[in-house]
């Protein structure tokens, strides 16, 4: 089911990941599914832990991997609502949640989605907005007041 | 009062003739003010005489058409059964009698008719029009004329009932293909469009009318991918029009390309362009000369793209901006010039911007608390752009064949073509020049060829892994992929 190319692809990104300071973050196979995800546990600048995960889909890279904040679930607004409540919001830069609450987080949109773009730069809008929603619980301000709309880059 | 002098038949068929080539005849009808009737006059008479017929006989030139090898095919038919059953669509109150047979279209009024080899026996007034082949001398070029597959040589007649009475009509015996080869021939002075495939990813407005241009250009095979249904507010824009509103696309458009080249083979797939139906894709693709992506949203460009490269076929790409005020067309001739995704990488607004045309393109990119309103441009504004496009693929279908196109490969060797409708405010281009007032500065309302090049480390057509792992100074040599971390 996947190709020699998804596979070297996959691999590149894992060995990014270690090499490039993102090693809290791997690629895995799980063999029994023959399938693959990505996922890691990091702290924010707060000390506090987060759980990204990222199912890598079929079409994988022009197929966009989703990213989901796994833990802490549920995962609340500063005003005590799920964030996974939000569903695709702008001001919380979500998308369409996990049947489990699970929060998707909102990096690049299919539209501006390409297959350059890397695992590394997608945990890394993961992390940026990690630091975001901090924000959002002490000031309780819409998260998209801490992260720009992401420009279009490669 | 209806005629049945057969000598005035034939002088008012006659300056018909003449009136419908636009040349002087032997016979001219004019107009009596004064009877309020209309006169056919002989000019070869010593005095011209002048035939009265009242307008209501101008029903008598009512036109049947039927088709030259649809006689042929069934002429041991005829010849065996002395008659054939024919259904004709019946246009404008009976004015014109088309076969059924000769398009996948007929009318709502449908009239049975009967094609009769020799005298008309046949009592019964029910069947509507009939046609009545007799021996006879005509030339063979007389459109009323029948040469049948033993060279014999009948000419045609009509009739039809109206209200129990017959009158006189006109037939019209057309041999499709050839008739719209000549039609096309002083341009494409080949045939080759009619072996060659083409698949359509997205038959909205562009793609719609890309490969119905396509097909009138003789393209013989046509794939057609698109899940959508044709909605009332499509019509403004599709070739489809208020009478189809319901039906999927690809089925509207097939219908619309077999009426204009009834020999196409067309085939339709009403699915999604998503990794679902990859397989069907690379199939579609694998049989293909030419792929037209004319879908509106990016993953599906990008799949296309791959496909395409994967099976080193040239794709052609069109695409509206938003509101349709310009456009693009990208032509990706495999490992030869930029793809898709290098096109991305080098010009990423200009990728992103997108008509919002439909309500999945809208969903693609609005939040629930920052809904996208769907703000197609004009009809007017996008046929340019798919112009451009169906121009491109048909230098590309054409190959080295020499026409009267071939001339155009020195115009349009860019990948990237570039077309504005209107200086929309809050884009790049609000600030150009009238266009009467400028001489080399971008205007509105022509095209620009844009040069880049191929992206080396491109992920579509280039070497991504291999230039990101040596960028990284990782080695990916080993032949043996390593096992990535299993997790359960």
């Amino acid at each position: 089911m996947w190709t020699s190319d998804q596979q070297q692809r996959l691999l590149l990104e894992h060995r990014i990941l270690q090499q490039e300071g993102f090693s809290q973050f791997s690629v895995y196979r799980n063999q029994a599914t023959d399938s693959y995800s990505a996922s890691g546990t990091t702290s924010s600048n707060s000390g506090r832990r987060y759980t990204l995960y990222i199912p890598i889909p079929v079409g994988f890279p022009l197929q966009r991997p989703a990213m989901y904040l796994t833990d802490p679930l549920p995962l609340y607004a500063a005003d005590g609502r799920r964030v996974s409540s939000f569903g695709v919001s702008h001001e919380m830069h979500t998308l369409t949640p996990l049947a489990n609450g699970a929060v998707q987080l909102c990096h690049w949109r299919d539209n501006r989605w390409h297959s350059n773009i890397l695992l590394q730069k997608v945990f890394l809008k993961g992390i940026i907005w990690i630091e975001a929603y901090e924000q959002h619980l002490a000031t309780g301000l819409p998260l998209a007041n801490f992260v720009r709309t992401m420009a279009e880059t490669i | 009062m209806n005629t049945n002098d057969s000598q005035q038949q034939q002088m008012i068929r006659e300056a018909m003739k003449a009136i419908a080539e636009r040349k002087p005849g032997r016979t001219k009808l004019v107009y009596d003010k004064t009877k309020r009737t209309i006169v056919a006059v002989s000019e070869s008479d010593q005095t011209p005489r002048a035939l009265n017929i009242t307008a209501d006989d101008a029903d008598m030139f009512a036109e049947v058409t039927l088709s030259n090898r649809w006689l042929q095919e069934r002429w041991s038919q005829i010849t065996r059964d002395g008659k054939i059953p024919i259904r004709f669509s019946s246009w404008d109150n009976g004015d014109a009698f088309t076969q059924c047979d000769l398009g996948p279209m007929p009318a709502a009024s449908v009239v049975e008719g009967v094609v009769i080899l020799g005298e008309d026996a046949i009592g019964s007034t029910d069947v509507k029009v009939r046609v009545v082949l007799t021996r006879s001398e005509a030339s063979p070029s007389d459109p009323s004329t029948f040469v049948a597959p033993d060279s014999s040589v009948h000419s045609a007649k009509g009739w039809q009932y109206v209200d129990g009475k017959r009158q006189s009509i006109a037939i019209t015996i057309v041999d499709v293909q050839p008739a719209l080869d000549a039609r096309r021939a002083t341009i494409l002075e080949t045939s080759v469009l009619r072996e060659k495939s083409v698949v359509c990813f997205g038959v909205g407005t562009g793609g719609a009318h890309a490969v119905l241009e396509l097909a009138k250009c003789g393209v013989g095979r046509i794939a057609l991918v698109d899940p959508d249904r044709l909605s009332v507010g499509n019509v403004v824009r599709h070739p489809g029009g208020i009478s189809q509103v319901g039906r999927l696309k690809v089925n509207v458009m097939r219908d619309l390309i077999l009426e204009k080249n009834p020999d196409a083979q067309v085939l339709v797939r009403d699915v999604a362009i998503t990794h679902e139906n990859l397989e069907m894709f690379k199939l579609l693709i694998a049989e293909a000369d030419l792929v037209i992506c004319g879908t509106d949203n990016r993953p599906s460009k990008l799949l296309i793209n791959k496909l395409c490269i994967e099976a080193n076929v040239v794709g052609v790409y069109g695409g509206a901006f938003r509101r349709a005020y310009g456009g693009q067309v990208l032509r990706v001739r495999p490992k030869r010039s930029p793809c898709q995704e290098c096109f991305v990488a080098a010009m990423p607004e200009e990728s992103a911007d997108v008509e919002v045309s439909s309500v999945a393109a809208a969903d693609d990119i609005a939040y629930s608390d920052r809904p996208v309103a769907i703000e197609p441009g004009l009809s007017l504004d996008v046929l340019p752009i798919a112009n451009m496009l169906t121009k491109l693929a048909l230098l590309e279908l054409l190959d080295d064949m020499p026409t009267s196109l071939s001339i155009l490969k020195r115009d349009f060797d860019a990948p990237w073509y570039l077309w504005l409708n209107r200086p929309e405010p809050g884009t790049q281009y609000a600030d150009f020049p009238p266009l009467s007032e400028s001489s080399d500065e971008m205007t509105i309302n022509r095209w620009y060829g844009i040069y880049f090049e191929r992206d080396p480390a491109c992920s579509a057509c280039g070497d991504f892994v291999g230039s990101v792992a040596a960028s990284y100074g990782i080695n990916l040599t080993s032949e043996e992929l390593p096992l990535l971390p299993s997790k359960e």
